[in-house]
């Protein structure tokens, strides 16, 4: 008796935590869409500027109106001409920021999915208190389908049913079909094993190298604040302080295209095609005086063409030279060194540790 | 239920918390844990005994109060931590193992550093595939599940950041092990030989490199000769018996044993096997050693000897006073077991025997503690680590003398804290 009454009273409670969570489910998925946004954006307590302003309380927010953050004259103008952010706003610009305020710096291809839009906007939702009120009045929207995570094993097969492959020791796995290669193995080498069939000029590397990069990387590739620099740099490579980059430091011009190609612009990785990619490949290396021609056209044909200033710098390893390495020597046990060891420096007087997020130029990880 | 241990958000590592030490950042929160009642008047009965306490009097939380076990609220500074003014941004960022906070020669899975180039990628298993293509007999594609019916290993190997004490190539800089150290973990992990699946598909003989790839948003590659591939690298799916954990590369990880962590490609879904290595950003842009000439190392994977005293440290004082005091750290090589470890008070003058304790296992972490009778006087503390190869762990000086001070990578030198009379320790260099 009592054991029923336990019962029935969890399955009442779990049903009200579903139905609250109707809202913060939608909301919750968002958060992951965010996650396209945060290499640019921060939201909630706390949340600064970065390369793009931050979202706190967008609800209601004229466009371009956040006083420490430098906007595009377009943002600025659209403000201006009376745009102010609300979930239509929003579903608009998220899905074409260029065409729904054109000359936006939002260096962002936009969402291509309606759900994760409405998502992330219902995410931003949250750090706006207007649209929290907004939202509660009006009707809430449907609820992704709880999922059940008790077991997370498939169904079995019949194992007798089992096709077993003959490849192989153990006969595990499957071949690979020529279109799933495909799409997986982008990598290129240096000597253009790998290349796409595709060109593209400096010039049209310049457009979309404004439009998608400079934000980050600066408009001649100098480094916006603390990202990386990308040209530039030459003979600082004896410095104090070197600079390396593609066209100080680089061996191979491949590693460009293979890098843009797979892993930028960051937050938005694979959105170029090969063409764009060549093109935008073409005007680093116009930026680091590799190519001199706004007209030349980088191609996988002319790719063998180009090779970097510092390639012939590089060599193996060859630590194992090093006195350091010397093995069979007993270190020494007493009485080393000459007299009573000193302080030579310490954290205290070399101390390049900055207060809080201020520029540094000590040693970075990489 | 208890209140959760949370990330010292205040925590943010500059010039003034590094100057006053790890005493009132992190040390504090530690004293006031296991230091309390140090200072009663002898003779004065301990309120700790006399007094009736909760835990005493009352019922805790029953089991399952939580599912999946915290550590007590008392640990709750004992967590990774980053300095954020090192990246442009957390996505791609570092943070650091608390190594002064740990014990024995295993790295619990929430405290291993991570090191992203694009974020935290979010897999889903049942989505994700292993490819293996390019010169072999049949390229292949493996589910999770046809992975987990290979035959399985387990081995504990450390992994570090090549770029781990990089901060310190030009002198003292960081005031603690967890930053000047951290970037440092030794798990033990589950999965299958790469050997075995490359066997799967055959590679051909014209087959000498491999290429590793991940699938997060960075596209994370690194060329991998294929001797080093056919050896002991592993394709691993479980970190000290649990599924990896997200930031460690959720489902499926590879695992270079002794070199540099950067290859240990997470999220690791496809091994293509070529003539050539690729030469892709991580390892010319990245991962390549600038010489004083202005000439550069190249595929310099291995870890060397290094070793660190984890306590005392800049954020693991010494608070109770003279008298028998425990020294201990961490010893480990990418070129097999450390044989021995030294240790000195004295800025290196003279050096003893640590003793080694726990597994002495091949490229994983070793323990060491050395004991000794401390009179309160200022000491230099080094430690110093001599592998089975009969590699030993050099001065700072040792080695900027053969690489200058811009390499950046492969810092194993020795590390001098000073340990004040006061019990505060800083990291300096000595003569
Ligand atoms: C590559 C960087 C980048 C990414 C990625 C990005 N944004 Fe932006 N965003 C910006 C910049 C820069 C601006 C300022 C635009 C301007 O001034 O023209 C901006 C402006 C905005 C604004 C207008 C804010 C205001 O104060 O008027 C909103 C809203 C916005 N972004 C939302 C998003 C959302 C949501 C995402 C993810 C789906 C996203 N952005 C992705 C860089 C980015
Ligand atoms: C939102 C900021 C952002 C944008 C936009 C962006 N990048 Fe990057 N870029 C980064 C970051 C961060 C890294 C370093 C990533 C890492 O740590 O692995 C990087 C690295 C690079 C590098 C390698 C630098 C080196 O020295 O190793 C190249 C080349 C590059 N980006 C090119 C591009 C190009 C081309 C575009 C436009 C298509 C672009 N990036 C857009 C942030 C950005």
């Amino acid at each position: 008796m009592s054991k029923f009454l336990k019962f029935t009273a969890s399955i009442v409670l779990l049903g009200a935590a579903w139905a609250t969570n109707a809202n913060a489910q939608d909301a919750d998925a968002g958060e992951k869409v965010f996650r396209k946004c945060a290499a640019c954006h921060a939201v909630g307590e706390g949340a600064k500027n970065k390369v793009g302003p931050e979202l706190n309380e967008i609800f209601g927010r004229v466009a371009g109106s956040l006083e420490d953050f430098k906007y595009s004259k377009a943002m600025t103008k659209a403000g201006e001409e009376g745009l102010v952010w609300d979930h239509d706003s929003l579903t608009e610009y998220l899905a074409k920021p260029r065409d729904y305020v054109k000359g936006t710096k939002m260096a962002f291809a936009g969402l291509k999915k309606d759900d994760e839009i409405a998502n992330v906007i219902a995410y931003l939702a949250t750090f706006s208190e207007s649209a929290e009120q907004a939202a509660a009045e009006s009707e809430s929207a449907p609820a992704a389908a709880p999922v059940e995570t008790a077991s997370a094993a498939e169904p079995a097969v019949n194992a007798a049913d089992a096709v077993i492959p003959e490849h192989g020791v153990y006969h595990l796995g499957r071949e690979a079909l020529p279109e799933e290669i495909a799409a997986w193995d982008i990598d290129v080498r240096p000597d253009g094993v790998g290349l796409p069939v595709g060109s593209g000029t400096v010039a049209d590397g310049g457009v979309l190298y404004d439009e998608n990069c400079a934000v980050c990387h600066g408009v001649f590739g100098e480094g916006e604040g603390r990202w990386p620099v990308l040209s530039g740099g030459f003979d600082t490579l004896t410095a104090d302080r070197p600079v390396k980059t593609i066209g100080s430091y680089w061996p191979f011009a491949s590693t460009i295209f293979d890098y843009v190609h797979r892993a930028m612009p960051f937050g938005n990785a694979r959105s170029l095609s090969a063409d764009q990619t060549y093109a935008i490949t073409a005007y680093l290396l116009y930026l680091n005086d590799i190519v001199t021609e706004e007209d030349f056209e980088l191609s996988n044909e002319t790719f063998s063409e180009i090779s970097l200033p510092n390639e012939e710098n590089f060599y193996p390893d060859d630590r194992l030279e090093e006195a350091n390495f010397a093995t069979n020597v007993e270190p020494c046990m007493e009485n080393c060194g000459d007299g009573p060891a000193e302080i030579v420096m310490r954290a205290r007087i070399l101390d390049v540790t900055p207060d809080g997020d201020e520029e540094n130029g000590a040693g970075g990880i990489d | 239920m208890s209140k959760q241990p949370q990330k010292n958000k205040n925590f943010v590592p500059s010039r003034r918390s590094f100057l006053q030490g790890g005493l009132t950042a992190a040390g504090g929160a530690a004293v006031a844990a296991i230091g309390g009642g140090a200072a009663l008047a002898a003779g004065t009965p301990d309120p700790a005994i006399t007094e009736l306490k909760d835990w005493n009097q009352y019922s805790g939380p029953g089991v399952d109060a939580a599912p999946y076990g915290v550590p007590s609220p008392f640990e709750a500074h004992v967590v990774r931590r980053d300095v954020p003014w090192l990246t442009a941004d957390p996505i791609s960022s570092i943070n650091f193992t608390p190594l002064h906070e740990l014990d024995g020669i295993i790295t619990p899975n929430g405290l291993c550093f991570e090191r992203h180039h694009s974020g935290v990628a979010e897999v889903d298993p049942a989505e994700h595939r292993l490819m293996i293509n390019g010169l072999v007999d049949k390229p292949l594609v493996f589910t999770m599940q046809d992975l987990m019916r290979f035959p399985r290993e387990n081995r504990v190997y450390f992994l570090e950041c090549a770029a781990n004490s990089g901060m310190e190539w030009r002198g003292a800089q960081l005031n603690g092990c967890q930053f000047t150290h951290g970037m440092l973990h030794n798990v033990m992990y589950t999965g299958v030989r790469l050997r075995t699946l490359l066997e799967e598909a055959g590679v051909k003989p014209a087959g000498k490199w491999i290429l590793a790839e991940g699938a997060d948003a960075s596209g994370m590659g690194r060329s991998i000769p294929i001797e080093k591939a056919l050896d002991d690298c592993l394709v691993a799916f479980k970190m000290n018996g649990e599924a990896l954990r997200p930031e460690q590369g959720y489902p499926v990880r590879l695992c270079v044993p002794g070199w540099e962590g950067n290859m240990w490609v997470k999220w690791l879904r496809r091994i293509e096997v070529g003539d050539k290595p690729w030469q892709l950003r991580e390892e010319t842009s990245k991962y390549t050693d600038l010489m004083p000439d202005g000439r550069a190392r190249r595929f310099t994977w291995a870890m060397d000897v290094k070793s660190v005293i984890t306590n005392p440290s800049p954020q693991a004082p010494i608070t109770h006073g003279r008298g028998h005091t425990i020294i201990t750290g961490v010893a480990w090589s990418g070129h097999g077991k450390i044989k021995r470890v030294d240790v000195s008070i004295d800025g290196g003058r003279n050096w003893q025997h640590a003793r080694i304790d726990g597994p002495s296992l091949s490229r994983s972490l070793h323990r060491f503690y050395y004991e000794f009778n401390w009179d309160g006087s200022p000491l230099y503390l080094q430690s110093r680590a001599i592998d089975e190869q009969g590699y030993v762990q050099p001065t700072k000086d040792a080695l900027r003398a053969a690489r200058g001070d811009n390499s950046i990578y492969h810092n194993n030198g020795i590390q001098t804290w000073y340990l004040k009379s006061n019990g505060e320790a800083e990291n300096v260099e000595v003569s």
